[in-house]
């Protein structure tokens, strides 16, 4: 351990940040189980069939992603082309791409009257049962999200295998087999389990697909089925009970999936060299990597061929979606600004800390969305701020603002966290030898060092508030309204044209973000690439 | 007899160039020796096929080497780290210097004899994630044994060993080429290693290899 000054500042203010999110959570809980023990009246849910309905998707979305992005990654990893960074920063940008946006692609496609069966209908004369809706809609949708952000992942962990080992193997004439057995799967097999247990949350409590996809209550999982009991059927009864199930299973989930090798979110370029499989397996992997690209590229190219080409001037001309458009941007910047406060401050104060306990209290904020979904933590809020007598119309810029933020943390601090650590590690004693503490740490040794990953977090965050439906659509109304529930109602009206405009709109402004701002903040902190 | 005549290389984007010319006898071991960056790699990366030259030649007892895949290459490897797969016991390892499809009551008999030369007998079964740094360079020397092929390369092939360790490696290593007739390339900056080991010695000075 490097004897670093200690810094009782830094791990004092991540400590009281760290109970104020705990108490805040705790209120949130108590509201939802305070709901739950007053209401009398009986409730409708059928939580065995949701439970059921919600694993069996989140399972199989699981099994799907993970076999989809290994033969992705496998694929990116051996082959070399012109445009190949684009394909990956393709992949990467999955994270952060509206499931909304991604679902509306997919009915461009897929849907009763997508581009697939107009052109079937006019080649053949044939056309089939659409699979966007129902099980295999969602499967899709989430296959195409999550598979991209999994070879992406697991891209990574490939780009990693040590250049040693590469020239051994090929010294030693392994078939592509041998090299995927011997070299490719020890370097993936520890990150599955815990890759694995993040998709299974995420599709677990995917609100924007299913809402979208599912087609009705046989396929509904917990999370829409919550939304419908708050907003549709006023059976808050049901809703809570649903909550206290999802944050029962999605806990568990969590303590299994603490046990297995962190994801890393900081993703490393591939710099090593060119190891040619054989010309039949090239032609595979050439061939998944084409599937694998369409697939995930071709629903986003509609959604903006769609949105760009039919009902972008009449949605431009409705003040409607300009206010949705501010209200948006607003939301999405504030977000992302008190995410980078609180991943600062627990970051640092985290990376301060000596005590593996005092380490591991620090590090408990960032699974507070886990364990605490989009849906249910607006549920909290929404139960939170009625019985404090707040009017929903103040609270809720506020509410939706810190929930969108809370919901960013796990990823925030997955960014900032490992490069603070590195940073101690590597310069703590030149730091204590020059005397430095305080801000001025901070501005002359962290901040030029992170300035990228401050971008990427800010994009992160963003974006993840730019595309949320789940907390904006327990809170949003007809005065308050954010792009992606605007983009929802227009669907539930039947204006399919603006909706396609509005999800063009929306992918525009998440690509920009998410591309620009690391850019943007990298040039700023004049922060150079470790 | 191992020679490159001439061979020039270049990293792309950088202006400096590597031009190589040594000759290395069977049954001797060969020490090239020079500062950090100086392209001690880059001449084994050449000669394994890892890299391709803009020029020059490439022979093993006159027959051309350059055309050949670094698979294909009469060439065993045996660098610093990173020589075995962790996951698989030492015979394991050593089994992949053997052909494809060689039978497996011969196959284990085979890799028996070569663990036993290499003084690794009751290994056998043994992770290789639970061998010492010395019994692993033995097992790539067990693998190198099956491979039976003509260069032995060695990057640095004792730089993680403690002395008493590399020593018996190293005694080990200068024993098997003698008694195979390797034509052996040993990459090092330790003085102590090249005087105990090698029979002929060069230094790259500027690109270029220098006889000692």
């Amino acid at each position: 351990m490097l004897t670093l000054p200690h810094r009782p500042l830094r791990i004092a203010a991540a400590t009281a940040l760290t109970l104020l999110i705990a108490a805040l959570i705790a209120a949130v809980l108590w509201a939802i189980l305070d709901a739950a023990t007053d209401a009398a009246s009986g409730s409708r849910v059928d939580i065995p069939h949701l439970l059921r309905m919600t694993s069996l998707q989140a399972g199989l979305t699981m099994v799907l992603s993970l076999l989809v992005g290994t033969a992705l990654a496998w694929a990116l990893n051996r082959l070399r082309f012109f445009g190949r960074d684009l394909v990956v920063g393709l992949f990467a940008a999955a994270i952060v791409t509206p499931g909304m946006v991604v679902a509306f692609g997919l009915l461009s496609i897929w849907g009763r009257n997508g581009w697939i069966n107009q052109a079937t209908e006019s080649l053949f004369g044939i056309r089939f049962d659409s699979p966007a809706y129902g099980l295999s809609g969602i499967l899709l949708a989430h296959v195409v999200l999550d598979g991209a952000f999994a070879a992406r992942i697991l891209l990574a962990r490939l780009d990693s295998i040590p250049q040693n080992r590469l020239k051994v193997g090929q010294s030693l004439g392994l078939s592509a087999w041998q090299r995927f057995v011997l070299i490719d799967w020890p370097a993936l097999r520890g990150s599955l389990p815990g890759l694995g247990a993040i998709i299974f949350l995420l599709a677990f409590t995917s609100f924007p697909i299913v809402l979208l996809l599912g087609g009705g209550p046989a396929n509904q999982t917990l999370e829409v089925a919550i939304y419908t009991a708050v907003r549709l059927d006023f059976d808050l009864v049901g809703a809570v009970r649903l909550a206290l199930t999802q944050i029962a299973v999605c806990s568990i989930v969590i303590l299994l999936a603490s046990a297995f090798t962190p994801v890393p979110s900081a993703l490393s370029r591939s710099a090593q060299p060119s190891w040619r499989d054989a010309a039949p397996v090239r032609v595979l992997q050439w061939l998944v990597l084409v599937i694998g690209t369409i697939g995930f590229a071709l629903p986003l190219l509609s959604v903006l061929y769609d949105g760009l080409a039919s009902g972008l001037l009449r949605v431009l001309g409705q003040a409607s979606f300009w206010r949705a458009t501010l209200t948006s941007l607003v939301i999405g910047a504030s977000s992302a600004l008190v995410t980078l406060a609180l991943a600062l401050i627990l970051s640092l104060g985290r990376s301060a800390a000596h005590l593996p306990a005092a380490r591991t209290l620090l590090g408990v904020p960032a699974y507070a969305y886990l364990a605490v979904p989009a849906v249910v933590l607006s549920l909290g809020f929404f139960l939170l701020v009625r019985a404090l007598g707040v009017p929903g119309g103040m609270a809720a810029p506020v509410v939706v603002i810190f929930a969108n933020s809370l919901l960013s943390l796990p990823f925030a601090i997955a960014t900032l966290g490992p490069p603070l650590d590195a940073i101690l590690r590597s310069r703590g004693k030149l730091i204590r030898s020059l005397g430095l503490s305080g801000w001025r740490q901070f501005a002359a040794i962290e901040y030029p060092l992170i300035g990228r990953d401050i971008g990427l977090m800010l994009a992160l965050a963003f974006c993840f508030s730019l595309g949320d439906l789940g907390v904006i659509a327990l809170f949003g109304t007809q005065d308050f309204q954010t792009l992606p529930l605007l983009m929802y109602r227009a669907l539930g009206s039947y204006k399919s044209n603006d909706a396609a405009a509005i999800a063009a709109l929306l992918l525009i402004f998440t690509i920009a973000a998410f591309v620009g701002l690391p850019r943007l903040l990298e040039r700023i902190a004049h922060a150079p690439r470790r | 007899m191992l020679r490159a005549d001439d061979l020039v290389f270049a990293h792309p984007g950088q202006p400096a160039s590597y031009r190589f010319t040594l000759e290395a006898a069977p049954g001797q071991v060969t020490a090239i020796s020079g500062a950090s960056g100086s392209g001690k790699s880059t001449l084994l990366d050449l000669l394994a096929g890892f890299v391709h030259p803009a020029s020059g030649r490439l022979t093993l007892d006159g027959v051309d080497l350059l055309p050949l895949a670094p698979e294909a290459r009469p060439v065993s490897l045996l660098l610093q780290a990173d020589n075995l797969f962790e996951h698989l016991s030492a015979e394991e390892n050593a089994r992949l210097g053997l052909p494809r499809g060689t039978p497996k009551a011969e196959a284990q008999e085979r890799v028996a004899s070569a663990l036993a030369e290499v003084g690794l007998a009751g290994f056998a079964g043994k992770p290789a994630a639970t061998l010492s740094g010395g019994q692993k360079q033995r097992v790539a020397l067990a693998r190198t044994l099956l491979r039976a092929r003509a260069v032995l390369l060695l990057d640095e092939p004792f730089s993680a060993l403690d002395d008493e360790t590399r020593r018996t490696t190293r005694d080990l290593v200068g024993e098997l080429t003698r008694r195979h007739g390797w034509h052996t390339v040993l990459v090092s900056h330790h003085a102590d290693d090249i005087a105990a080991l090698a029979e002929a010695h060069y230094r790259i000075v500027e690109g270029r290899l220098e006889r000692v």
